[in-house]
């Protein structure tokens, strides 16, 4: 049964709908009107949703535009077709041979352009489709065999039992469609597929809460390509031929609108897109030569009507049971479990007492972004548990800084160290493994996940769990999700989103976006916080409410780093105070020292209009 | 030496039309951020109205003005007649699915794409059809001791005066200036009073057009035509946006005839390398997306993070 803490609401009759589906696959050969020739389009309609379900990883889960899936999948069909007709190798045994030769392809290859925006990819991707396909067509030292492609390939088997017939072709591929879809849902669902699809949402934000975006989508490529690579195996299999033909770019575009069609990121949504991209040709075959016409017009219609695909994903809704709500108090911020936590045991950090150590140093840093000096020599000490603020006039670097800090920008020159290791340059999602976390002073949030999500991303980077453990789950990776899941919770409950935790992130008033994004990046566990303008965009209350926030954030012993335009916020928490202007520090010191400075009044603060007449 | 002078003028031939059709492109994704599967079809599209043009009217012109008006008249019909296309594929295809981002987009297109490749295949025919070799002229031009078909001559000069024309009217105008403005935020320019509405019409009746025109002259250039060269076409063409500069209009020019000489330079000279050609075309893609991916004119625009 599992501690299904996420509970998705269905009616009674949607949760049949599945084990209706699965029944009708199960006994489709056998039905009356079925004949060999039907039961074949049934069999592709299983091997397109293979197809379909592979590039979804790609596509659906990560939103990686691969126009060039086909690559993958002729690979694997090659490699079967090839190792079986010169090495006489089974054709069953080149299953798993054909899906690693296929991802070990696609690891080498999207390796170097992984790191590519969105519309980049997708040509790249378009590119390796006919690079494999030209390649195929060129017969290089004569394996490939050219156009004509290569034929007799054998039948799968296994011991005595061949599969040959189309009967025993469609149970064949749907058995294997059925557990590729039982390992994709348990991917959804786990931390891992989060994390794509957080990638998805927001890159740049995913890297920030600590998710290895590059490990990520080459990860979602190599499956899918794995998953392409099967399906390759079962179509040499099926068709005994494989030739160029089959693999033309056609053939990755079809696959891209099985995804959109279906849903991007549904699974049932692929196999029903799957479903009617092969049937509605054959529906159409007395039309003959009108039918990819009416193919055309149908997919514009459906882009029109249903943008989002005719079966969309839907997000996890989360219950109340399972996370005893009843039992909390308004006042007392206990931790939301079946039993009770005290405070002390969720306390991200331990409060210690006041630490002569510095907690960050940066140390002369220097970036410049061609002539421009951003930065320039900068020294900042952050002392653990007090509040150290960065203002300036706008322009003057202080979000640059903090994104030196964080590993976003390398600095030309200088150090950044963080209790005592220096971390200068390291990658985003490290430095918020090592204890810092932030916030975007243009919020980014996952705008289409719930709130709940949103925060839920922020635990990834705590995670041990792998594909394996989440595929099985198993006893561990059971109770690191349900951890994760009460975390979460707690300080979704904290920031006070706890009502809005399964309304989606996009829909939240600019104000709770605020703290949504706080609250994702207390979820990593930091004992630093870094917070870019956190009060911008707030009233007077709400502001009150935020410093008396950061206040108990304190006294639980973490760190902040503000960068802030009220003075009221800043004369009223910081600990210390370093001014910021054209990238150069103009001075520090206690709140009032600052803000009596004559050089940060001139550059910042402002100062009384003089009267004309007067010498300056 | 002097073979290597002809493979240079057929690449800038070639890589004139791969830069007409490169323009529609970087256009229209300039603007509206929308990788036009469809425009590869316009091409073809424009090729076939040229066709039947010089089949059904041009011998009427002919009689009377003399061939070359003839040509004149196929590449003026496709010209106005593609741009008219263009509109309609926007405003039934891409304009209500705006809305819903650009993964819905990119599947409108191809269905698109797939829509007029079937659609020319069943008003045409799937057969090759042949530009009607009375019709086209064949005089010759005696330059640097190469014999050049007056044809490609004309068709060369013809497309570097587009191409020029069409600089002009984006870097040196005000309505380009306002194309320039909308193709980096559409937003900011309607708020500023740009009517985005016609820079929209404008991007996409003229990409086609000019898609159009280009298919009339490879049409003329060599002699056959199917309903699915467009596929080709407008990879090679997707190509050199991209060797150019996505979005950038001198970009698109540029990259196209580059992609045009170094294609036939390989094809002449790497032994075998005709059936390769396309491969170390999309090579050279993807090291140029690895190694500069702005292009050769483009520029680096960074993101505020």
């Amino acid at each position: 049964m599992g501690m299904e803490l996420s509970c998705v609401r269905k009616g009674r009759f949607q949760q049949f709908v599945p084990i209706l589906l699965w029944g009708f696959v199960s006994v489709f050969p056998f039905l009356p009107f079925v004949n060999d020739y039907w039961v074949d389009v049934g069999f592709f309609v299983g091997l397109y949703g293979l197809l379909g379900l592979s590039l979804n990883v790609v596509l659906g889960e990560v939103g990686l535009f691969d126009l060039g899936h086909a690559a993958f999948y002729a690979i694997g069909a090659y490699t079967t077709a090839i190792l079986n007709t010169t090495l006489n190798i089974p054709v069953l045994l080149l299953l798993p041979v054909s899906a690693l030769v296929a991802s070990g392809f696609a690891y080498l290859v999207m390796s170097p352009v992984i790191h590519l925006r969105g519309d980049y990819l997708c040509i790249v991707t378009i590119g390796i489709g006919e690079i494999v396909r030209i390649i195929i067509v060129n017969n290089p030292w004569g394996i490939t065999n050219g156009p004509n492609g290569i034929t007799g390939v054998g039948f799968p088997a296994f011991g005595p039992f061949v599969i040959q017939t189309p009967t025993q072709f469609y149970y064949f591929v749907w058995a294997v469609v059925a557990l590729v879809a039982f390992v994709l849902l348990r991917l959804q669902r786990s931390r891992i597929g989060r994390a794509w699809n957080a990638i998805r949402e927001d890159e740049v934000a995913a890297e920030a809460t600590g998710i290895d975006v590059r490990a990520y989508k080459l990860l979602a490529f190599t499956l899918g390509a794995a998953l392409a690579g099967l399906a390759g195996n079962i179509y040499a299999a099926k068709m005994a031929v494989v030739s160029p033909q089959s693999f033309l770019f056609m053939e990755s575009a079809l696959l891209f609108c099985i995804v959109l069609l279906g849903g991007l990121g549904s699974l049932p949504g692929v196999l029903l897109g799957a479903a009617l991209v092969v049937v509605f040709p054959e529906v159409f075959r007395r039309f003959a030569s009108f039918r990819l016409l009416f193919f055309g017009l149908a997919l514009m219609v459906t882009m029109i009507f249903r943008p989002g695909g005719l079966l969309p994903r839907k997000r996890e809704i989360l219950g109340l049971d399972g996370l005893d709500v009843q039992g909390f108090s308004a006042e007392k911020v206990s931790p939301v479990r079946m039993g009770q936590v005290s405070l002390e045991e969720r306390s991200p950090v331990q409060p210690r007492e006041l630490d002569p150590c510095p907690l960050l140093e940066v140390q002369g840093v220097t970036l410049r972004f061609g002539g421009l000096v951003a930065v320039n020599q900068y020294d900042l000490v952050v002392y653990p548990k007090r509040v150290t603020s960065l203002i300036g006039p706008n322009g003057a670097g202080k979000t640059t800084l903090f994104n030196i800090i964080t590993g976003i920008y390398h600095p030309n020159e200088g150090k950044v160290l963080f209790k005592g290791e220096d971390i200068t340059g390291l990658k985003p999602h490290l430095v918020v493994t090592r204890g810092i976390a932030r916030t975007f002073q243009n919020i980014r949030l996952f705008p289409s996940l719930t709130c709940f999500e949103n925060v839920l991303m922020g635990r990834h980077c705590r995670g041990k769990a792998g594909i394996v453990p989440a595929v099985l789950r198993t006893p561990f990776q059971l109770r690191e999700e349900r951890e994760f899941m009460e975390i979460a919770a707690y300080w979704l409950y904290r920031v006070g989103l706890w009502e809005y935790r399964n309304e989606l992130a996009r829909n939240l008033p600019y104000g709770r976006q605020k703290y949504l994004e706080i609250a994702r990046a207390l979820a990593t566990g930091p004992e630093l916080l870094i917070l870019d303008e956190p009060s911008s965009g707030l009233n007077e209350r709400e502001t009150e409410e935020l410093m008396g926030f950061l206040q108990e954030l304190l006294q639980e012993g973490i760190t902040i780093l503000l960068i802030e335009h009220d003075m009221n916020v800043v004369m009223g928490i910081s600990d210390w105070v370093s001014v910021m202007d054209m990238g150069s520090k103009i001075a520090e010191g206690s709140p009032w020292e600052v803000y009596n400075h004559p050089r940060v009044i001139e550059a910042y603060l402002g100062k009384e209009e003089e009267w004309v007449g007067s010498t300056s | 030496m002097q073979v290597f002078f002809e493979q240079l003028v057929n690449g800038v031939m070639v890589g004139s039309f791969y830069a007409l059709v490169a323009l529609g492109y970087s256009m229209v994704y300039g603007v509206m951020k929308l990788i036009n599967f469809a425009h590869g079809d316009l091409f073809t599209l424009g090729s076939y109205l040229g066709y039947t043009f010089l089949v059904w009217g041009a011998a009427w012109i002919t009689e009377r003005a003399g061939l070359w008006w003839g040509v004149l008249g196929a590449i003026l019909f496709a010209f106005l007649a593609n741009a008219g296309a263009g509109v309609l594929v926007e405003r039934m295809a891409y304009r209500p699915v705006y809305r819903a981002g650009r993964l819905p987009l990119v599947v409108s297109a191809l269905g698109m794409s797939i829509f007029l490749q079937n659609a020319i295949m069943a008003i045409w025919g799937p057969r090759f059809q042949v530009y009607p070799g009375g019709l086209v002229p064949t005089a010759s031009l005696r330059f640097l001791g190469l014999s050049l078909p007056l044809l490609k001559v004309v068709i060369l000069f013809l497309s570097l005066g587009v191409m020029f024309v069409m600089y002009w009217i984006v870097e040196k105008t005000e309505f380009g200036a306002a194309v320039r403005a909308t193709a980096l935020d559409r937003e900011m320019a309607t708020l500023l009073g740009i009517d985005v509405r016609k820079v929209i019409l404008f991007v996409f009746a003229l990409g086609p057009a000019l898609g159009g025109m280009a298919g009339v002259m490879n049409g003329m250039y060599y002699r056959s035509i199917q309903f699915s060269m467009g596929w080709n076409y407008g990879l090679k063409a997707f190509t050199a946006t991209i060797l150019g500069g996505i979005g950038n209009i001198p970009g698109a020019m540029v990259g196209g005839v580059l992609l045009g000489v170094v294609e036939t330079l390989l094809a002449g000279y790497v032994p075998g390398g005709g059936a390769w050609k396309d491969g170390f075309t999309f090579l050279i893609l993807i090291l140029v997306l690895i190694f500069r991916p702005t292009g050769i004119l483009g520029e680096k625009v960074a993101e505020k993070v």
